[in-house]
């Protein structure tokens, strides 16, 4: 599905977002990936994991540009619209099914259709707020999850998620993630949780400080192993 | 006990903006001795008691029309913010382009009496003139400010949005929704901006309440005079009752089902406006390029600008800085008198009435009154400018001051007012002050209607000497200052970029 | 989707009248502005309009205007065909629309004046010869006043020998004779120029107070209001129809349509009568 060979990133703390250049030598910017090599096959279910700072988001961020149209991304930033209600942040999921007429009029008065879709969705998720709601009235958690249903609206192959739990109980994560795991073909998501990553992932990677420090693939990982990353990370 | 240690000479440099507060004093300080500004009066009084006596008694029968008036007031402001609107909203989206932002700042330059002015050429005393006099300017600031508006939204939005999507339901999905609230604000503001220049235009013959209004001022008719500005002032505080955002396609599709009847649009006048009028004396009438007269074309040219161009530029810059000093001076008493977190709120409501009538009654009706008392000189503009735009900065920085949550400290208001909320609002103030800077200089050319030599009076001397081409190249000149002065006070100061600057 | 409908409808109505609403080709159409009392413009000349339209046998319709240019424009555009205009508009609306003619002006315009007055605090007194007023402050009445501006410049320039930008410490233009009179009485300017029968109605209305300004000099006679026929009108309201229009003005006579004016009759006039304005317009720059 993706391999990637030597990849370097750099973050660009002015314009905020990373930038794919071999030779950083701009001031502005920081380097975050460091020669990484990686393949991941249709139909894996991998999970990134690695201290705060490992380049996690960024190496996703990237993933998500290579694979883009048959990818949804669930980002930590969110991108909800405040002003909108709960319908139609879900919606914006489904834009690019429509032609943008449909999209304009679905702004002012919901399609039926969309409607029941996204009523299912919401139940799906354990958000039982009405659609209507403005999402700058929602708390951290239903926030996440409105999020994670505008990812999961878009209906794609591929699910990228950057910590799209995280503000959930234990409970209701591994539930939301199981759905999530069973409706995509392939999954890419940088897990907070590592013990969860390790019990529900085919797969789990590891970064630290921008490389690749193990990966389950091709070795066999246990837990200590992942809990010396961490400590010595955090002393670092 | 430990001895403080004693600090000789401590330098404590200026903040940045108590820099630009000097600033702009020194610079009005400077220019004083060499403006005219003369107190020329030795009995206002006589009409100082006429003018008491007829607030005293408004007569809102003497004016004839009244309702219709009123009607074709509201009927212009809708219409021209509607086009404006329409107009205004896709350029906002290339307004990054340099030619459409350079164009939009000439056509946003250019005073609503100028536009009203060459329309009438045109289109003759027909509601064309009015409305297109009001969309044009309207339409070219729209661009600017929603395109501001837009360029602050986030771009988060945008990256959860699958990329296959189309660009109009990304864009509105993405970035329209998240700032439709303060796009609709503004847009509420500018109706009320738009009531005021409809009214304004009604000075050069629009049938708006500034037509009866000029005419009971002008004529000493101050009993009609005061009720004509009362019902202004009550049009303009009450819009919120009685034009709701919601309503406003419905008094749209009113306002054009009432508006007084478009007479026939004669396009022979357009082409002799274009192919005659607004040509130099020189090039009338030459049929080919070898017979331009070049030398009377550039004594035409040096003429118009040694004697009226020139003048009439230094006398509006004089006039737009003292104005801009005094502007000062008003928005921050104008402030402290409104604000809810220095007076009990009830007392905050006859604030807030001050600011409404120095901020709704226009400069033109200001300048007049005062001209009366204090006599011909740049003064009584002076004082007209800086109350007007003093009292909408105020009004516009009370919203924001009111919205700022006190201190948990004991502290007496008067301090928490002066250590809290006057540094919270400081910058934004100023911000907003040198954003009315570029509209202190297109509101001097009014003051020329009034006889203030400023480029509005020598635009309006040519106007009625019919010399439409010198008038033209008066309000390009006007129009270029603008921008100038625009590019300079950006290039010169930094605004804080995330506030609310716009006014 | 039956709002959609209407909301289309009424669209399409909006447009629809933008494109009907077309003034009427056989309305005759006029404008005046008064020299005095600017108040009630269109009540009062509707009631002259209803007398036109008695007598002409069309519909005539009254436009009120703003200032003396705007109803020249308005005469060149065609939006007008008979306007009550000053002598100096007349001048420049007759000079843009060649064969229009001068058919009627008031009687007491064959021998206008405009009065110089003065604020006490300059010491002047009537005299039979031109007042010294180099350097004092000034004030015109409207830009495009006849009576206000216009001869009152002219006489300056012949005894000054210099423009009134030089000659006074500071011209301003009040916009109106009443204003004229009122700021003169202030003493925001210390002279001013007005026109004779403004002056003479404030006095007897008892607005003046004549310890405060009073009148230093009388301007020579000079002609001034108008009335002025557009050329084409015989063509597009039947022929004759100029000299219909001037027969119906010079037989008004009903005081309460004269008193809009205001004027005690309306006698016979001629493109020629106003062959000085013209030449003095000319001579002071104010027409090319």
């Amino acid at each position: 599905m993706i391999t990637i060979d030597k990849l370097n990133l750099h973050y660009d703390r002015t314009a905020g977002y990373n930038t794919g250049k071999k030779t950083g030598k701009n001031k502005a910017s920081t380097q975050v990936i460091f020669d990484l090599s990686l393949t991941i096959s249709e139909g894996e279910k991998v999970a990134i994991i690695g201290p705060s700072g490992a380049g996690k988001s960024s190496l996703l961020h990237h993933l998500y540009q290579t694979l883009q149209n048959r990818a949804a991304l669930c980002s930590q930033r969110q991108g909800l619209v405040d002003n909108l209600s709960i319908y139609h942040n879900i919606f914006m999921g489904a834009l690019a099914r429509h032609h943008w007429l449909f999209n304009l009029v679905n702004l002012i008065r919901p399609f039926k259709q969309d409607l029941n879709n996204i009523t299912a969705l919401c139940q799906q998720l354990e958000l039982d707020q009405p659609l209507t709601k403005k999402v700058d009235k929602l708390s951290g958690g239903q926030r996440q999850r409105v999020a994670l249903a505008r990812a999961l609206y878009q209906q794609q192959d591929i699910f990228i998620g950057d910590e799209p739990f995280s503000a959930l109980d234990p409970l209701m994560t591994s539930r939301l993630l199981e759905s999530v795991l069973a409706q995509h073909n392939s999954v890419i998501m940088v897990m907070h949780d590592r013990e969860l990553a390790m019990s529900a992932f085919d797969r789990v990677i590891a970064l630290d400080k921008g490389r690749l420090v193990f990966d389950s693939k091709q070795q066999h990982v246990d837990q200590q192993q992942i809990t010396k990353l961490f400590q010595t990370s955090a002393v670092a | 006990m430990p001895q403080l240690q004693q600090v000789k000479n401590t330098h404590y440099p200026l903040g940045y903006w108590q820099k630009v507060t000097v600033l702009i004093w020194l610079i009005a300080l400077l220019i004083i001795p060499f403006a005219d500004i003369e107190i020329v009066n030795f009995d206002p009084l006589l009409e100082l008691t006429l003018m008491a006596q007829g607030l005293m008694a408004p007569d809102f029968f003497a004016t004839e029309y009244l309702f219709q008036a009123v009607i074709q007031t509201i009927n212009f402001a809708i219409i021209g913010v509607c086009l404006g609107l329409v107009l205004g909203a896709p350029l906002a989206l290339i307004y990054q382009h340099p030619i459409v932002s350079s164009c939009c700042a000439f056509f946003r330059a250019i005073h609503e009496i100028f536009w009203a002015l060459l329309f009438l050429q045109i289109f003759g005393l027909s509601p064309m003139t009015g409305i297109l006099a009001i969309t044009i300017p309207f339409a070219a600031t729209f661009a600017r400010v929603f395109h501001d508006i837009i360029n602050q939204s986030s771009d988060s939005p945008l990256e959860s949005i699958d990329s296959r999507a189309d660009i109009i339901s990304r864009f509105t999905y993405g970035k329209i929704a998240q700032v439709l609230p303060q796009l609709m604000a503004y847009t509420r503001y500018r109706f009320e901006c738009a009531l005021r220049s409809s009214a304004v235009l009604g000075f050069i013959g629009m049938p708006t309440l500034g037509f009866y209004m000029e005419t009971a001022f002008r004529q000493g008719n101050y009993n009609e005079g005061a009720a004509l500005l009362i019902i202004f002032v009550t049009l303009i505080g009450t819009i919120s009752y009685w034009c709701p955002p919601k309503l406003m396609m419905v008094y749209f599709i009113i306002a054009c089902l009432t508006l007084v009847d478009i007479p026939a649009v004669d396009s022979s006048l357009l082409v002799r406006f274009i192919s005659q009028d607004i040509l130099p004396p020189a090039l009338v009438n030459v049929g080919t390029f070898a017979e331009v007269q070049w030398a009377s074309l550039t004594t035409w040219f040096t003429d118009l600008l040694v004697e009226q161009a020139i003048p009439g530029g230094i006398a509006t810059i004089t006039l737009a800085l003292l104005a801009l000093a005094a502007t000062h001076v008003v928005t921050l008493n104008a402030h402290a008198l409104a604000s809810r977190q220095l007076w009990p709120t009830p007392l905050t409501w006859l604030g807030q009435l001050i600011l409404l009538i120095g901020r709704s009654v226009p400069e033109y009706i200001l300048a007049f009154i005062f001209l009366m008392l204090l006599g011909p000189s740049m003064l009584p503009a002076v004082i007209a400018l800086a109350i007007h735009n003093g009292c909408v900065i105020a009004y516009l920085a009370v919203k924001q001051s009111n919205a700022i949550a006190p201190q948990q400290m004991q502290m007496s208001k008067f301090n928490q007012f002066n250590y809290h909320i006057m540094p919270n609002i400081y910058p934004n103030m100023m911000a907003l002050l040198f954003y009315r800077f570029e509209i202190i200089v297109r509101e001097t050319a009014v003051f020329g209607i009034l006889g203030i030599m400023t480029l509005g009076f020598y635009i309006d001397s040519n106007f009625s000497e019919i010399r439409y081409s010198n008038a033209l190249v008066l309000i390009t000149c006007t129009a270029l200052l603008n921008v100038a002065i625009d590019i300079l006070s950006r290039r010169l100061l930094k605004f804080p970029k995330s506030s609310q600057t716009r006014c | 989707m039956k709002a959609l409908t209407k909301l289309i409808a009424l669209c399409a109505l909006t447009l629809s009248l933008f494109v009907s609403n077309n003034a009427n080709a056989t309305t005759f159409t006029f404008t005046a502005i008064p020299d005095e009392d600017e108040s009630q413009l269109r009540t009062r000349f509707e009631k002259v309009a209803l007398y036109l339209e008695k007598e002409l046998g069309v519909e005539v319709k009254y436009i009120p205007v703003k200032s003396y240019s705007a109803a020249v424009t308005a005469f060149r555009n065609n939006q007008v065909q008979l306007a009550w205009f000053g002598g100096l508009s007349g001048v420049q609306a007759r000079k843009l629309v060649p064969g229009s003619k001068a058919i009627a002006q008031g009687y007491e315009d064959q021998f206008f004046k405009s009065y110089f007055i003065a604020h006490y605090s300059t010491g002047l007194a009537m005299s039979d010869s031109f007042p010294d007023i180099s350097q004092k402050t000034f004030t015109f009445g409207s830009k495009g006043s006849t009576s206000g501006r216009l001869m009152p410049q002219y006489y300056i320039e012949q005894h000054l020998e210099k423009k009134p930008q030089q000659a006074f410490k500071r011209v301003g233009f009040s916009g109106d004779h009443s204003r004229t009179i009122a700021q003169v009485q202030a003493g925001a300017y210390q002279v001013g120029a007005v026109n004779y029968k403004v002056w003479e109605s404030a006095l007897a209305a008892g607005k003046i107070d004549t310890n405060k300004v009073k009148v230093i000099w009388e301007t020579p006679a000079y002609p001034d209001y108008q009335w002025t026929i557009r050329s084409g009108v015989n063509a597009q309201f039947g022929e004759g129809f100029a000299d219909k229009v001037q027969a119906v003005l010079l037989n008004m006579n009903n005081p309460e349509l004269l008193k809009s004016f205001p004027r005690s009759s309306f006698v016979n006039a001629d493109n020629k009568d106003f062959e000085p304005v013209l030449t003095v317009a000319k001579k002071i720059g104010l027409i090319d």
